[in-house]
């Protein structure tokens, strides 16, 4: 069931993320300070995927900062056979090649 | 049949409550079967008053011989060096250290307040708290960086917040048998018996760590809690996975991610909030690495070991 409600907002996902919907991509989240100020903006959202996506400042592409690629791939909060994000704020189906600005390793 | 005493300074008696609790062995064990005269403790002592001070006086005189004498808590030097805020039959409680570590078989610092000062010792630290031979990671303390009791030793240190109640009966039962030449400590002075693995050490969270596959929220029955929830246990020197509490489970087998609470610099980041229980990252790569592992390594390694992770590991794993 979950995987079926995925597949349909992870394509309503990309149509908005190629269509150049614009995100807050940046500033990235560069230090602890900015991370839990990003998050709570997330928490205090009410359940809207555009919104949330701004906020947490998606790309349908990796971001390279300071010579590291940032993609969702290779983010902590990432589960690679679900292809999904699990950081609790956000918690969405994601592509592996994606990225945002609350990228961990 | 050799003496103990102990005694506390600026604690919290968390370090009483774990000792009374041990089971291998209990406290009641350290009396009849390894022969250890309990003299005074805050929680079992019988003397009060006049009486507890004269046996206090017979053990500085040397007239007591005093074998094992246990610390707990900080020493408490305020106001102004004078150790008033903590007075203790008649006196300074910091003046009884001075003179009972010097007629002391051995010393035994027990929980974070006596080893490196703690809780109490965090900034600004208002108590002007010391541990009894070291202050946070530096050497010295309160009894300074020579100091070694009778019997030849630094303080011993058992350190935790508390102490897991069978390292400190352990420790004691080492020293009342004889057998504290054997013990080797590391360069904390925490017997290595305990303190050179780490937290991580059996922890049942390994194989997350190893696929990179995180708990996002306690108590979750998958994921390590090293790469979101401040996990301090690959650089944590502790039992804590190898002699389980309550000899169930740890912090770290119930979700809970482990705070660094034997190491000296402990409660790490002052406790600002918003610090303890996150990982703190810079440009979103963890700030404190897993002892002996370097960023660039941590990286590569990371993003190799979550492309291969099997199906299973995002899965609960853990059943209650
Ligand atoms: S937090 Fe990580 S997995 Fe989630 S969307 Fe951002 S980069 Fe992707
Ligand atoms: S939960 Fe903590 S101790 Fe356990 S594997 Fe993860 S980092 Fe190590
Ligand atoms: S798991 Fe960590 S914080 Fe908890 S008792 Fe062990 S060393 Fe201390």
């Amino acid at each position: 069931m979950r995987e079926n409600n995925d597949k349909d907002t992870r394509e309503t996902i990309a149509t908005l993320l190629v269509s150049g919907f614009p995100t807050e991509a940046f500033p990235r989240a560069d230090s602890h300070e900015m991370i839990l100020d990003i998050v709570a903006r997330l928490h205090a959202l009410p359940d809207d995927l555009a919104q949330k996506l701004t906020v947490a400042g998606f790309t349908p592409e990796p971001v390279d900062i300071d010579g590291l690629s940032q993609s969702c791939e290779t983010c902590m909060y990432y589960l690679v056979h679900q292809r999904f994000c699990e950081l609790p704020e956000l918690l969405l189906p994601v592509e592996p090649e994606w990225s945002c600005r609350l990228w961990r390793i | 049949m050799p003496n103990m005493l102990w005694l506390q300074g600026g604690a919290c008696s968390g370090n009483t409550m774990s000792f009374l609790n041990a089971e291998e062995p209990s406290a009641c064990d350290l009396v009849t079967d390894f022969g250890i005269n309990v003299l005074w403790h805050p929680s079992l002592g019988l003397e009060l008053g006049e009486n507890l001070q004269k046996m206090l006086n017979g053990l500085v005189s040397g007239e007591i011989p005093l074998d094992i004498f246990v610390f707990e808590g900080s020493v408490v030097n305020a106001p102004n060096g004078t150790g008033q805020w903590n007075r203790f039959a008649g006196r300074a409680m910091k003046d009884w250290v001075s003179d009972l570590c010097k007629v002391a078989g051995y010393v035994v610092a027990v929980g974070d307040c006596a080893t490196w000062g703690g809780i109490p010792a965090t900034a600004p630290n208002p108590s002007d708290s010391q541990g009894l031979q070291f202050l946070k990671r530096s050497h010295g303390g309160y009894l300074g960086t020579g100091y070694t009791s009778k019997a030849g030793l630094p303080v011993i240190n058992v350190p935790g917040c508390p102490a897991h109640p069978d390292w400190i009966t352990q420790i004691v039962v080492a020293v009342a048998t004889g057998r504290g030449g054997e013990l080797t400590l590391d360069e904390f002075q925490r017997p290595k018996t305990f303190f050179t693995s780490f937290t991580q050490t059996g922890c049942t969270r390994n194989m997350h760590f190893a696929y990179k596959v995180s708990a996002t929220e306690f108590g979750q029955r998958k994921g390590c809690l090293f790469y979101d929830l401040g996990c301090r246990g690959p650089m944590t020197h502790s039992p804590c996975n190898r002699i389980l509490w309550n000899r169930q489970s740890s912090k770290t087998r119930a979700g809970m991610p482990c705070m660094g609470c034997t190491e000296p610099e402990f409660p790490f980041f002052d406790l600002a909030p918003g610090t303890v229980f996150k990982t703190q990252t810079v440009m979103g790569v963890p700030k404190d690495m897993p002892t002996g592992v370097d960023k660039s390594g941590y990286i590569k390694l990371t993003a190799a070991a979550k492309a291969a992770s099997p199906r299973w590991a995002e899965e609960d794993i853990f059943v209650v």
